[in-house]
C-alpha cells in the first residue's frame, strides 16, 4: 500500500471534497433509468403512472393505439426493473387479460428485446416502441396465445370481430376478456 | 433405462445431490473413475502444496489417498499449514494432516506412513496399490529417479511439484500414449453438418422442406430449418458455377450474400430468424470435413498402424475409425444437430435423420472393430459403448505422448533431446517463463549437490542460509544449463538477447533464493488447485491435461505451460 | 502516509518470539527484498506490522470465501470479517471444505469462522456477518483495509463496487479501499485487483460478464425443439397458469418434481428426449457447475494480490498503467491471461465522482435548477434532478413531472440533507453530473 496514494493525488486534478461522505449514493440502475426517462419519447397514444415518483424502477405504461385492430382499447403494463437492470432486462407484464396472439392469459408478452435479444445498449423507449408495435401488427407465427394466432391466420376478419369482441370484455371462444375500452 | 423408473421415484441419490456441481462436469463416469483411485502423496519440505492438492480431490471424492510423510511438525509448520493444529507440536506430521484431510469428505479412505522415503521406497511392490503418485521438492535425485522408472514401467502418472516463494512448479510424466477421448470440445467446434457432402436421406429431407420455397406462405417460409435453407442455396450456387461449392473466402461470401437476398422483409419483424441463422453458419459450416492434424497424427501412430493382440481397446478403434476415414474422406458423423429455428416436428426429424446417420456410421465401425479383433485373436472384446463415444468425439480426440520429466543429477548436464530447438528459440521469446522454469532446474542442481563444508549428503536449500553466497551459485548453475540448452539446440543466441535471457533468468534465481525454501500459503493453495485439477483429468481420462510442464508466477500472476 | 494504517486493530504488546516462529516461512520472504520490489520497500518489522494491523473483510463464505478464509488466515492476517447471508445446502460440500453434512441449515459466515479460528489458534479472529452486504453502511465498510470477494451475483459485485467508489474522499488516504474480486464456472475463473476511481473498475468492466443465452418465450410456447425449452416452459408458463399463488421455492423437491413432470410429459408430446430431473434443477435454479480446483486456483491468486499489497514485499496487480486482471481456463490444459483493463471514461459509476457544490439551503429547487443553466461547466437546458431515494424534479415522462412539479417551489433543506448526492441529467448531454449539495454556512 506503500506508493497508492501519493499515486491517487498525482492522478487527481478535482478540487478537494468538503462534504461528509455517508449519505447514500444514486445507484447505476437509477441513473441509468433516469436517463431513459429522460429519452423517452411517449407521443399521444402513451403515458406512464408512477404509483411512488420517488421510486423511478417501478411504474406503469398505458398504450392507447390510435390505429388498426387494437384501436379504442386501453392498455396496461407493468415495468419492473431490477438494480442489475440494464444488465438485466426490465419485466414487463400485461395487467390485463387480453386477446392477442403474443401476449398470454397471465400477461407474459413474447417481445424478442424482453428476453433472448436484451442488450445494456438498449433502452426502455426502445421496449415502448416494440410493445406499441405489438398492437399495430400482432404476429401470428410463434404465438403465446394459441388460439388468437390461429384466428389471425386462418381468418382476419373474424380476428378482428374477436378482439373487438374482446375488447368490450366479451367472450371469444369460451375464454371472457376483460373490458379495456378507452374510457 | 429411465423411461422404465416412475418420474416420481427418480428424485437423485444423497450422493448424486454431494456432487451436483461436478457431476454436470465429468459426470458419473467421472465419478467412478475417481472413486476407484488411490493416490500416494510423497511429502516434503514445509509440505503444504502437497496437502491442499490433497485437500481438493478429497473434497470430490477419489477413494483413497495416501500420505508418506516422516517429518515432525514443527513450529514453522503450523502458520503456513491449514491440516494442523498447534496441539500437533512434535508429532507426526503425516498422521495429523491425514485425519485432517479425512474430516472433509466421510466417504474417503485416508492412510498414513511415517518411515522415511528411503525405506519406504526400498520396499518391495511399495508403490503397487497406487493409481497414481504425486511427489513434492525437495527429494534426492536418486529417489526421483527410482520413481520415474517405476512411473515408466508400470504407466503409473506421476507428478513432481515445486511450491517456493512467489513461484511454483509442477511437471507430469504421462504414459507414453495417454489417449483421451472426451475432451469436452466447447459446443460451438462440434457442429458438424456435412452440408459440402450430404448424404441421400439428408438431400431428401432438405429438398421436401424447401419444396416451393419461394411461393411458401410467409409462416412456413420462416420455419424452415436453416441447414435445409443452406442445401438448397448450394444446389442454386452448383448450377451457376459447374457443380463446385464455394470455395475461398470470398465466393462464401458471395453465398452468403445470396442467402441473406433471398430473406423476406415483408413480415411483421422485417426480418426472418431462419435465414439470419443460415447467413451466420455460412462461414462455419461451409467447410470440408478434414480431420485436424491431431486426429491424423493418431492415425499415423505406430500404435495404430500395428494392431496385435495386447493392443489396448483405444487402438482398436483409431484403427477402425482410420479405415472408416480412407474408404469415405469422412471421420463417423457425430449426430448432434445445433438448435435452429424450426418447427417442433420438423427439428425432430431432422434430429433423427442425422442421428439415423451417426448411428450407421458407429455400426460401420463396430463391424471393423470386431473384424481386427478376429484378425489379431484378440479375446476380450471392446465394448460397444467405447466404440460410440469415440465415434461421437473423433474430431476431438487428442493422443498425450507423456515423457519423463527432468530429473536434476548434481554435476551432469541436462538433455533437451527433440525439443532443444523450439525451448531455444523460447528462451528469447518476451514474457516467457521458460528461463523460471530453468531457474528451478539450477535450483535442483544446488540442492542435489553435496556441500563442501558438511558431512554425508545432507541437501541444503537455496537461500536457507546466506542467500548472497548461494545467489551467485544458483546464477552460475542456471547459466550453464541455458548454455547447454543453445549448445544441444546447436544454434547460438546473439547479445543483447543472450544477456537479456541471463538477467531475467538471474532476476528469477534471486526471487527463488529469496525465499529460502520457504512456502507461502497463497502460491502453494493456487498450485495445490492446479495440480488436483490435473489429476482429475488424467484420472477422469476427460478434458486436455498439461502437457508436461506448468510454471506459475506469482508476482506478475501468470502461468505457462512448456512440453519439455 | 501509508494507507496500511487503515482499519487497524490494537497489536498485542510485542509478541513472544515464539509466537513468531509460526510465521518463519513467510517472515523469510518479508525479512528479504527481491529483484522486484519496489526501492522503498523496508524489510522486516514493516510488512509484519502492516499485516498483522490488517483489517479485511471477505465478502461471500461459499466456493471462494471459505478458501479466501483459510488463505488469509495462514497468510499472516489476524483480524479478518466475512458477510454471507446463505446457508449452507448439501450441494455445497464437494467443494467448501469448512462445512461438514451436520452443519446443513447453518449460516455459512459463521460455520466458516468458527472453523477457521478454531484451526488457526489464538492470535487470529473472524468476526461474521450472516446477511447482506446491502444492510451495511459506508461506515461500517471504511473500517476496513481492502475489500475481497468471492461472490457468484453480478448484482452484488456491483453494489460494493459503486459504494467503494463513491466512498472515495480525495482528502482522505483511508476512504480508498482497495477491491479484490473473484469469480468461478466450471474450469473457468477470473481474479482481478481494482483501485476504486483510479483503475477500472466493476462497473467498467461489465461487458466481461456475458449475460445469460435466453430463449424466446414463443419458442417455449408453442415450438418447443429441446428438453431445456420443455422445462422453461413448465418453469415460466405451466406454473404460472396452474398454481397461481404458489411462490415457486426452486428448493422445494416437491416444486422441482412438479416442474420435472410437467417438463416431461410436455416434451413426449412433442417427441423431444432428454428431459431429467437433474437437468430440471440445472435450467430452473440456473446452477452453474463449481469445483474446488478452480475456486482453489482463484481464491489463491485473490489472496495473494492482497498479501502482496499489504506486505510490499513485491508488486501487486491494479495499479494504474499494469496488468489488472487474470483470467484463467483450465479444461484445455492450463491457460491464464493476465491483462490491463482500461478504465472506462463514460463508466456510469466512476466515469464520472460526485463533486461538492455550495448552496443555499434556502433556496428554492426551481432556484437552484435555474443557477445550474448558468453554471458554465453545465449549461443544463431541461434537468432532472434526484436523490438516492427521492425523485425531485423529473422533466419528462409528463406524469412524473406534474407528479414532482410541486418540488419546484420547495426549499432545498426540505428536500436534501447536507451533504447528499444528486445527480442531474439532460438531454442534451450524455453524462450524468453529480454533486454533493453543501449548504452554504
Amino acid at each position: 500500500m506503500l506508493k497508492i496514494w501519493s499515486m491517487k493525488q498525482k492522478q487527481q486534478q478535482d478540487e478537494a471534497a468538503s462534504a461528509g461522505t455517508k449519505k447514500k449514493k444514486v445507484t447505476a440502475a437509477q441513473l441509468r433509468v433516469q436517463k431513459d426517462l429522460s429519452e423517452l419519447s411517449l407521443g399521444s397514444t402513451m403515458k406512464t403512472n408512477f404509483p411512488n415518483p420517488d421510486d423511478i424502477l417501478n411504474f406503469e405504461l398505458t398504450i392507447e393505439p390510435d390505429e388498426g385492430m387494437y384501436r379504442g382499447g386501453s392498455f396496461v403494463f407493468t415495468f419492473k426493473i431490477n438494480q442489475n437492470f440494464p444488465h438485466d432486462p426490465p419485466k414487463v407484464k400485461c395487467t390485463q387479460k387480453i386477446y392477442h396472439p403474443n401476449i398470454d392469459l397471465e400477461g407474459n408478452v413474447c417481445l424478442n428485446i424482453l428476453r433472448e435479444d436484451w442488450k445494456p445498449v438498449l433502452n426502455l423507449n426502445a421496449v415502448i416502441v416494440g410493445l406499441q408495435f405489438l398492437f399495430l401488427e400482432p404476429n401470428a407465427s410463434d404465438p403465446l396465445n394459441k388460439e388468437a394466432a390461429e384466428d389471425l391466420k386462418v381468418n382476419r376478419e373474424g380476428f378482428k370481430r374477436n378482439v373487438r369482441t374482446a375488447l368490450g370484455g366479451g367472450s371469444v371462444k369460451g375464454e371472457s376478456y376483460e373490458r379495456v375500452l378507452k374510457k | 433405462m429411465e423411461n422404465e423408473i416412475p418420474p416420481a421415484l427418480q428424485g437423485p441419490t444423497a450422493k448424486e445431490k454431494k456432487y451436483d456441481r461436478q457431476l454436470r462436469l465429468w459426470g458419473a463416469h467421472g465419478q467412478m473413475a475417481l472413486e476407484e483411485s488411490h493416490i500416494l502423496l510423497i511429502n516434503s519440505g514445509p509440505g503444504v502444496v502437497g496437502l491442499e492438492t490433497l485437500k481438493n480431490l478429497v473434497l470430490p471424492g477419489i477413494g483413497n489417498f495416501t500420505i508418506q510423510d516422516s517429518a515432525v511438525v514443527t513450529q514453522a509448520d503450523l502458520g503456513v499449514n491449514f491440516f494442523l493444529e498447534d496441539k500437533h507440536m512434535g508429532q507426526f506430521r503425516a498422521e495429523h494432516t491425514c485425519n485432517l484431510l479425512k474430516e472433509l469428505n466421510p466417504d474417503v479412505e485416508g492412510h498414513f506412513i511415517t518411515e522415511p522415503v528411503e525405506l519406504f521406497l526400498n520396499k518391495p511392490n511399495a508403490l503397487k496399490p497406487y493409481t497414481l503418485v504425486l511427489v513434492t521438492a525437495p527429494i534426492r535425485p536418486e529417489l526421483l529417479s527410482q520413481l520415474s522408472s517405476h512411473a515408466n514401467a508400470t504407466n503409473t502418472p506421476l507428478f513432481y511439484i515445486h511450491s517456493v516463494g512467489f513461484y511454483s512448479h509442477f511437471a507430469i510424466n504421462l504414459p507414453l500414449a495417454f489417449p483421451v477421448v472426451d475432451t469436452h470440445p466447447s459446443p460451438e467446434s462440434t457442429t458438424d453438418l456435412r452440408l459440402l457432402n450430404p448424404w441421400p436421406e439428408l438431400v431428401q429431407y432438405a429438398a421436401e422442406k424447401t419444396k416451393d420455397l419461394e411461393s411458401m406462405n410467409n409462416e412456413d417460409h420462416g420455419h424452415v430449418p436453416y441447414v435445409c435453407l443452406l442445401l438448397y442455396y448450394l444446389g442454386q450456387w452448383r448450377k451457376d458455377h459447374d457443380g463446385r461449392v464455394p470455395q475461398d473466402y470470398k465466393e462464401k461470401t458471395a453465398f452468403r450474400n445470396l442467402v441473406s437476398d433471398a430473406a423476406r422483409t415483408n413480415t411483421p419483424e422485417g426480418s426472418e430468424e431462419n435465414y439470419d441463422e443460415a447467413v451466420a453458419a455460412v462461414l462455419k459450416s461451409l467447410n470440408p470435413a478434414e480431420p485436424s492434424s491431431a486426429v491424423k497424427e493418431i492415425f499415423k501412430a505406430p500404435e495404430c498402424q500395428r494392431i496385435d493382440e495386447q493392443s489396448p481397446s483405444f487402438w482398436i478403434i483409431a484403427r477402425a475409425i482410420s479405415n472408416f476415414y480412407d474408404k469415405h474422406t469422412a471421420l463417423p458423423l457425430p449426430g448432434s444437430v445445433p438448435d435452429m429455428k424450426a418447427r417442433s416436428a420438423d427439428y425432430v426429424q431432422l434430429q433423427n435423420v442425422y442421428k439415423t446417420k451417426a448411428r450407421k456410421d458407429i455400426a460401420e465401425v463396430l463391424e471393423d472393430v470386431r473384424r481386427i479383433e478376429e484378425e489379431v485373436g484378440k479375446k476380450t472384446k471392446v465394448d460397444e459403448k467405447e466404440v460410440e463415444t469415440f465415434c461421437k468425439n473423433a474430431a476431438h480426440v487428442k493422443l498425450i505422448r507423456g515423457r519423463p520429466f527432468h530429473v536434476v543429477q548434481a554435476g551432469q548436464s541436462i538433455k533437451w533431446g527433440d525439443r532443444a530447438k523450439s525451448l531455444a528459440q523460447m528462451l528469447t521469446f518476451p514474457g516467457s517463463l521458460l528461463p523460471l522454469y530453468i531457474a528451478f532446474l539450477a535450483y535442483d542442481e544446488f540442492t542435489a549437490t553435496p556441500n563442501k563444508d558438511s558431512l554425508g549428503s545432507a541437501s541444503q536449500i537455496p537461500g536457507a542460509a546466506d542467500a548472497r553466497l548461494d545467489v551467485e551459485n544458483v546464477i552460475s548453475v542456471s547459466r550453464k544449463i541455458i548454455d547447454d540448452l543453445i549448445n544441444e539446440a546447436g544454434t547460438f543466441i546473439e547479445d543483447p538477447e543472450y544477456s537479456e535471457v541471463l538477467s531475467t533468468t538471474a532476476d528469477f534465481v534471486k526471487e527463488l533464493v529469496r525465499a529460502g525454501g520457504a512456502e507461502l500459503h497463497n502460491i502453494s493453495a493456487l498450485t495445490g488447485g492446479l495440480v488436483s485439477q490435473e489429476v482429475i483429468k488424467v484420472i477422469t481420462e476427460q478434458y486436455i491435461p498439461v502437457d508436461n510442464t506448468c510454471v506459475f508466477d506469482g508476482i506478475r500472476s501468470k502461468s505457462e505451460v512448456i512440453r519439455v | 502516509m501509508t494507507l496500511a494504517m487503515t482499519g487497524t486493530v490494537e497489536l498485542e504488546p510485542s509478541q513472544p518470539s515464539n509466537a513468531r516462529a509460526k510465521w518463519k516461512h513467510m517472515d523469510t520472504v518479508l525479512d528479504r527484498s527481491g529483484p522486484f520490489t519496489d526501492p522503498d520497500f523496508r524489510p522486516g518489522e514493516t510488512p509484519k506490522e502492516s499485516l498483522a494491523r490488517a483489517k479485511v473483510l471477505v465478502i461471500g463464505a461459499g466456493g471462494l470465501g471459505c478458501e479466501m478464509l483459510k488463505d488469509l488466515a495462514s497468510s499472516g492476517f489476524r483480524d479478518i470479517h466475512v458477510i454471507d447471508m446463505d446457508t449452507i445446502d448439501v450441494s455445497n460440500l464437494n467443494r467448501q471444505f469448512l462445512f461438514r453434512q451436520e452443519d446443513v441449515g447453518k449460516f455459512k459466515a459463521e460455520v466458516a469462522a468458527q472453523r477457521v479460528e478454531k484451526r488457526s489458534g489464538s492470535g487470529v479472529k473472524i468476526t461474521p456477518y450472516c446477511g447482506k452486504i446491502q444492510d451495511k453502511d459506508e461506515d461500517y465498510y471504511k473500517q476496513f483495509a481492502m475489500i475481497i470477494c468471492g461472490l457468484d451475483s453480478i448484482e452484488a459485485r456491483r453494489w460494493i463496487n459503486a459504494t467503494l467508489v463513491g466512498m472515495v474522499d480525495e482528502e482522505d488516504p483511508d476512504s480508498l479501499k482497495p477491491l479484490i474480486d473473484g469469480g468461478t464456472e466450471g474450469f473457468k475463473g477470473q481474479a482481478r485487483v481494482i483501485f476504486p476511481t483510479m483503475t477500472s473498475c466493476i462497473e467498467c468492466q461489465l461487458d466481461m460478464h456475458a449475460p445469460r443465452a435466453a430463449v424466446p418465450l414463443c419458442t417455449l410456447a408453442t415450438i418447443p425443439r429441446q428438453p431445456q425449452h420443455c422445462i422453461e416452459w413448465a418453469h415460466i408458463i405451466a406454473w404460472e397458469e396452474e398454481r397461481k399463488g404458489d411462490i415457486l421455492d426452486t428448493d422445494d423437491p416437491e416444486h422441482i418434481t412438479w416442474l420435472y413432470q410437467k417438463a416431461l410429459k410436455r416434451a413426449e408430446q412433442f417427441n423431444i428426449s432428454g428431459v431429467t430431473y437433474s437437468m430440471t434443477q440445472g435450467v430452473v435454479k440456473n446452477i452453474i457447475p463449481a469445483i474446488a480446483s478452480t475456486n482453489a486456483i482463484v481464491a489463491a491468486a485473490c489472496c495473494n494480490e492482497a498479501f502482496k499489497i499489504i506486505t510490499s514485499c513485491n508488486p501487486c496487480l491494479g495499479l494504474p498503467g499494469t496488468d489488472n486482471y487474470m483470467m484463467y481456463t483450465g479444461d484445455e490444459s492450463v491457460y491464464t491471461y493476465t491483462f490491463e483493463h482500461q478504465k472506462k471514461p463514460d463508466c456510469p459509476v466512476c466515469g464520472n465522482l460526485s463533486r461538492p457544490l455550495q448552496v443555499n439551503q434556502d433556496s428554492t429547487l426551481g432556484e437552484f435548477l435555474d443557477s445550474l443553466t448558468e453554471r458554465p461547466e453545465a449549461q443544463l437546458k431541461k434537468p432532472t434532478i434526484r436523490t438516492e431515494a427521492k425523485s425531485l424534479y423529473y422533466q419528462s415522462p409528463p406524469s412524473l413531472e406534474e407528479q414532482t412539479r410541486h418540488n419546484l417551489s420547495k426549499k432545498l433543506s426540505e428536500l436534501v440533507e447536507n451533504g447528499e448526492e444528486v445527480a442531474i441529467q439532460d438531454p442534451a448531454f450524455p453524462t450524468t453530473f453529480k454533486y454533493k449539495l453543501v449548504f452554504q454556512k
